[in-house]
């Protein structure tokens, strides 16, 4: 799972540049990034803003295109594995549509895929559970916090069981105390998934404790300086966070950042 | 108590106003002896009294002008609609037609009426081409903004899914546009009626135009019923608007001014 033994990779990018065409000045926003990510690995984009760790996320997903470079999500092209419905994403934002019931919300891209009604309401509860809603599925999306929307958003990502989990700073508008919180149920669920997911975070507590590992990037233009391992046991638990392991992590990564 | 707390602020406001209005007429005509004073404030009672006496004619006669309205602003309503569908599929097609949807409104709907009355030679048919011709724009208008009102990242969670052009629409622009297509539709449902009224005005058999036009020319002896064709005219667009707020309540009840308060956890 640590990302030695790759055969196929899920996700490779080889040499990809993205440059934002933005009139007066170009501005380049990643350089030549090569990576692979293994099927069934949890890794992290990690870079302060700048870094180009969200356009790299969205090339993955295929919402943008690279100027220069390829792309390959388990041997396909981005664009046929978005037509084949492999990703499920979580933006920043909830982006709940607020005409829609949670679960129904839940839902949503299983309607696209033509699923059943009796199949997708028997899935929204799954879900509802899954992130600790059970309640909530009748309630409109407005009428709960910003820790249970995100939440929702989770849960409609999982929905079509994406073979990949893109998810770009979920927790990023959280208190400190729901994101720990959050970070920890991401974990339980995806222990019960296990596809795989690239997490995009400028929290290097929070991409270590996800991880298995973290691509650390540096700005301007954004590359990838380095990749660190994560070898802490799984599953993680909230004590972990104040081992001298996690400190020594945090320690080495920010070095690398100073380093650059 | 919610609902006698919502009430109270408009019946005392009505009460209010009323009182207002009778002592200001009783001002006008007994103090200060303004000429034609109860052509320019007249009493209310009277008016209401003429009002209850004749209620039933002008309740008829405003029935057939809100008819006809209703009629043009169903068809501008559609019209406008699918305009905007267009236009925000096509942008060729909103620059073709956006100029003149633009240029239509420049012409005066007093200039307008009677040439449209001169070509179709009906007048049932006027209203109901005057009540659309006024309802499309701001339809189309807020329409447009509405189906462009959508966020770019839902507009991304949808292609993300891979979805088709109309499931794109039908899920995620459509029910976005209901805010401002219903916005457009209250600001029209009042000028619908309004613009039936005028074409009654131009020569009409039938509508609260034509009652109105008919007590005006009868001078200050039929002043209270002059003054009940106005407030019949007045009633049939605040209950056009009325009923517009609550079919959105019905089919858009998601919306931050619908919700209830205290229902967040």
């Amino acid at each position: 799972m640590a990302g030695t033994a790759i055969t196929i990779p899920e996700i490779q990018m080889e040499q990809v540049s993205m440059q934002y065409d933005t009139g007066a000045s170009d501005v380049l926003a990643v350089q030549q990034v090569s990576l692979k990510i293994a099927k069934g690995e949890f890794v992290s984009l990690l870079g302060p803003s700048g870094c180009g760790k969200t356009t790299l996320l969205r090339l993955m997903a295929d919402l943008i295109q690279p100027t220069s470079g390829m792309i390959k999500i388990a041997g396909q092209s981005a664009r046929e594995a978005r037509l084949a419905q492999k990703y499920g994403i979580v933006f920043q934002n909830p982006v709940l549509y607020d005409w829609r019931k949670v679960k129904d919300n839940i839902t949503l891209p299983l309607e696209m895929m033509g699923v059943q009604k009796a199949r997708r309401s028997k899935k929204a509860e799954e879900l509802l559970e899954l992130v600790g809603l059970q309640d909530f599925g009748s309630q409109y999306p407005w009428q709960l916090s910003g820790g249970m929307q995100q939440r929702v958003a989770i849960a409609r990502a999982l929905s079509m069981e994406p073979e990949i989990l893109l998810m770009d700073e979920p927790f990023s508008a959280l208190d400190e105390f729901s994101r720990e919180r959050l970070n920890e149920e991401l974990l339980l669920i995806w222990s019960k998934v296990k596809n795989t997911v690239v997490f995009v975070t400028h929290s290097i507590p929070e991409s270590i404790f996800l991880s298995d590992r973290v691509f650390v990037l540096s700005p301007h233009p954004g590359r990838l300086s380095s990749v660190v391992e994560i070898p802490l046991p799984r599953p993680r638990t909230q004590e972990m966070r104040n081992s001298p392991e996690f400190f020594q992590l945090i320690a080495a990564i920010r070095d690398r950042f100073e380093g650059v | 108590m919610l609902y006698r707390g919502r009430m109270l602020p408009t019946i005392v406001w009505g009460l209010g106003l009323l009182i207002l209005w009778e002592a200001v007429s009783w001002l006008m005509l007994q103090v200060l002896q303004v000429p034609l004073a109860q052509s320019k404030l007249p009493y209310i009672h009277k008016v209401l009294y003429t009002f209850g006496q004749y209620g039933s004619t002008l309740l008829m006669e405003g029935g057939v002008t809100f008819a006809n309205a209703g009629l043009g602003f169903l068809l501008g309503a559609i019209a406008g609609t699918l305009i905007a569908i267009l236009m925000s599929i096509s942008k060729w097609v909103e620059q073709l037609t956006f100029p003149y949807a633009v240029a239509s409104q420049m012409i005066p709907i007093l200039g307008l009426a009677p040439i449209i009355y001169g070509i179709v030679r009906d007048e049932q048919l006027a209203r109901v081409l005057i009540a659309g011709y006024i309802t499309f724009f701001p339809v189309a208008l807020n329409m447009l903004r509405g189906l462009r009102s959508a966020e770019p990242a839902a507009l991304e969670l949808m292609y993300s899914y891979a979805a088709k052009p109309w499931q794109m629409y039908w899920k995620l622009r459509f029910p976005a546009a209901l805010p401002g297509l219903f916005s457009g539709l209250k600001i029209a449902a009042p000028l619908a009626v309004t613009g039936a009224i005028l074409v009654e005005l131009m020569g009409a058999r039938q509508g609260i135009g034509v009652i109105m036009l008919r007590n005006l020319y009868y001078g200050p002896s039929h002043n209270y019923m002059f003054w009940s064709t106005v407030f019949i005219g007045a009633m049939l667009g605040v209950a056009s608007y009325l009923a517009i707020n609550l079919m959105e309540r019905i089919a858009a009840p998601w919306q931050p001014e619908f919700r209830v308060k205290g229902g967040g956890r």
